[in-house]
């Protein structure tokens, strides 16, 4: 569960979060929706506990994660946008690294990297180096990596960004699986469709604000469109930008 | 969790992805290989130039002008007189012969009127491979003269101390250890060099080099404190920097066993327990000189920026080394506690036969330890701030 409150980020005169509200409940899954620079990262980047927030409140689990950000990191699963691999480790020295660093050891951490590997289709480059590797490939390992300690709540920043179609409807699996498994994730996204397949509700962010909450049909009742994307496009204020 | 155990945990994944990068592997190697090149290259081409004066060939143009003098100069061991070329002065100045020695035509004519008898020295005093040519050539000439004079003041009836009326006998107060000691003064430099290199490319490699990746913000969503991982990433470094010092070492030693000290006029050689005595310097400037580098890297969005501060920051250890080369920091133990500037100064030290006590080292170690930790807790503060895990 995350419930985020009141939200507010500022870089000198530039406010990327103006006011962000929104709550994120277990075996859901929550698409974070917004054109580029509405301030989807920033927000994802202050639930991460790595940015501090100029006011509003985060709690994961019952963490604090202003006050506490690693004791809520426990609890938490994050794929950022930056997604940086080590060249010369293999996909399972990655997972081990990141799971050794959770306190995972022993036969434990061996079962759930295979786990792991077999879940995300990682077995056959599973112990190659990963330079060289394709995007695709990238992307699972550092999503293995983010979901190695089984976090209750997973945050996605973009994840199909760059992906092909196989990968992407493999990504959709895993997202649903996650569900399945009564996990919180939230995922940001800037494409419809993906949103619109995927999700329970929608947090629709604009210029650092909330503008919507709801289930997908609940913005077409809102917005009075039938089609989801005519419905995001009213709700972000773009309409007027792009109809002179 | 504890400190330590993600402490391990992040230094035994930096010693694997460095064990495997080929560039701090070889950045290791040639960290190590600089000191025993150079000693190598340095001694021998010393040796050769003293063993050169040594056993001399001295071409004379006139020898039907000093029939005696020659006689005796053949008598003197390592010197043979051979036939000169025929222009004296051009032969010296294209640096076909180191030093030409010139009787004129009167020698015999003024010897017998007890008239100075005039030789003529040809030699190219800027080329420092003839000099001690030139030093033994003008002393056997001195010599022979003052022989001779000898010789005359006996024939007149008069004591030939008369005629001496100053005598200098040079008393050297260095020993010969001391004097190996300017020869080996620049093996601190190169052993704080390695220590330097070594461990460099690990360092920048797990601060710049992770946020140019773009590897270190999933990093830091670990729940470790960062001063695990910052101290993790730095005695990976560490290890390097102090694998570079001992593989130096090992080499020098192995190059020092085969100079021709003899033929350098030295018969001493530097012991084992001196060498231990510079480990035990160098090794904690190791983890000291990767603190800074991964302090200053950490900074750098990129490997190649880290490298340009760090061409910057090599000056810090490479200028005192210079230095101390040049103006010996021997006999002051007080600068123990100065980083780098302390060790090379106990380094001189030891290098002179004089060891410094073990409250030195002690004192020395500590202080650079001390540095090196700040350090380290400078990086892990660094490793917070927004700008640095998020500005790529």
């Amino acid at each position: 569960m995350i419930e985020i409150q009141g939200l507010q980020k500022r870089f000198g005169t530039v406010e990327a979060v103006r006011d962000v509200s929104f709550r994120a409940c277990d075996g859901t899954v929550v698409g974070l929706l917004g054109p580029n620079g509405a301030g989807k990262t920033t927000t994802l980047r202050l639930l991460s506990g790595l940015m501090r927030p100029d006011a509003g409140t985060i709690r994961v689990d019952n963490a604090d994660v202003v006050a506490d950000p690693i004791g809520a990191q426990k609890h938490m699963g994050l794929l950022p946008d930056s997604r940086g691999l080590y060249p010369r480790l293999t996909p399972i020295e990655h997972i081990e690294y990141f799971g050794r660093l959770h306190g995972l050891d022993g036969p434990a951490l061996t079962t759930r990297v295979k786990a792991l590997v077999t879940r995300l289709g990682l077995n056959e480059v599973a112990d190659r180096r990963v330079s060289g590797f394709s995007q695709g490939e990238r992307t699972k390992v550092a999503i293995a990596r983010a979901l190695v300690h089984q976090p209750r709540n997973v945050i996605l920043d973009e994840p199909t960004n760059g992906l092909d179609v196989m990968s992407t409807r493999a990504m959709r699996e895993l997202i649903r699986g996650l569900r399945r498994d009564g996990c919180c994730v939230l995922f940001s996204s800037h494409i419809m469709q993906e949103v619109s397949a995927l999700c329970d509700r929608i947090v629709v962010i604009a210029q650092g604000r909330v503008v919507a909450d709801g289930t997908p049909e609940e913005l077409r009742l809102i917005t009075g469109r039938d089609n989801l994307e005519d419905a995001f496009v009213a709700l972000a204020g773009l309409e007027t930008e792009e109809t002179p | 969790m504890s400190t330590l155990r993600p402490l391990v945990i992040a230094l035994k994944k930096e010693l694997r992805d460095g064990v495997r990068d080929r560039r701090s592997v070889s950045s290791l190697l040639i960290g190590a290989m600089m000191a025993p090149i150079l000693f190598g290259v340095m001694f021998t081409a010393m040796a050769g130039r003293r063993r050169n004066a040594e056993e001399m060939k001295l071409p004379v143009v006139g020898v039907e002008y000093a029939p005696a003098f020659i006689d005796w100069m053949k008598q003197q061991t390592g010197l043979e007189i051979v036939a000169a070329p025929a222009d004296p002065e051009q032969a010296v100045r294209e640096r076909k012969e180191d030093v030409i020695l010139l009787i004129e035509k009167d020698f015999s004519k003024n010897m017998a009127r007890a008239v100075p008898a005039p030789v003529k020295l040809i030699s190219d005093t800027t080329r420092d491979v003839a000099r001690p040519k030139v030093a033994r050539v003008r002393a056997l000439i001195t010599a022979y003269s003052s022989h001779l004079a000898q010789l005359r003041l006996i024939a007149r009836g008069v004591a030939p101390s008369i005629a001496l009326p100053v005598r200098v006998q040079e008393v050297e107060v260095s020993s010969a250890q001391e004097r190996l000691a300017t020869l080996l003064s620049i093996l601190p430099l190169l052993l704080v060099m390695a220590a330097l290199t070594g461990g460099m490319q690990i360092a920048i490699d797990a601060t710049a080099g992770e946020r140019e990746r773009g590897s270190l913000e999933p990093l830091l969503l670990s729940p470790v404190p960062r001063v695990a991982l910052a101290g993790g990433k730095w005695l990976a470094a560490s290890a390097f920097g102090c694998g570079s010092v001992v593989f130096s070492m090992l080499l020098t030693v192995n190059v020092m066993r085969r100079v021709p000290w003899h033929d350098m006029g030295i018969r001493f050689r530097v012991s084992d327990g001196e060498l231990m005595s510079l480990l035990a310097l160098v090794l904690p400037l190791a983890l000291f000189l990767s603190a800074v580098v991964m302090f200053a890297s950490t900074f750098a969005r990129s490997f190649k920026e880290a490298q340009s501060y760090i061409g910057i920051l090599i000056l810090l250890p490479m200028l005192p080394g210079l230095l101390a080369t040049m103006y010996p920091l021997s006999n002051r133990p007080w600068l123990a506690p100065i980083p780098i500037i302390g060790q090379y100064a106990l380094a001189a030290d030891v290098l002179g036969g004089k060891p410094p006590g073990a409250a030195f080292y002690a004192l020395a170690g500590l202080a650079v330890l001390a540095c090196a930790l700040v350090l380290v807790g400078a990086t892990s503060r660094l490793l917070t701030r927004e700008a640095i895990i998020f500005g790529r």
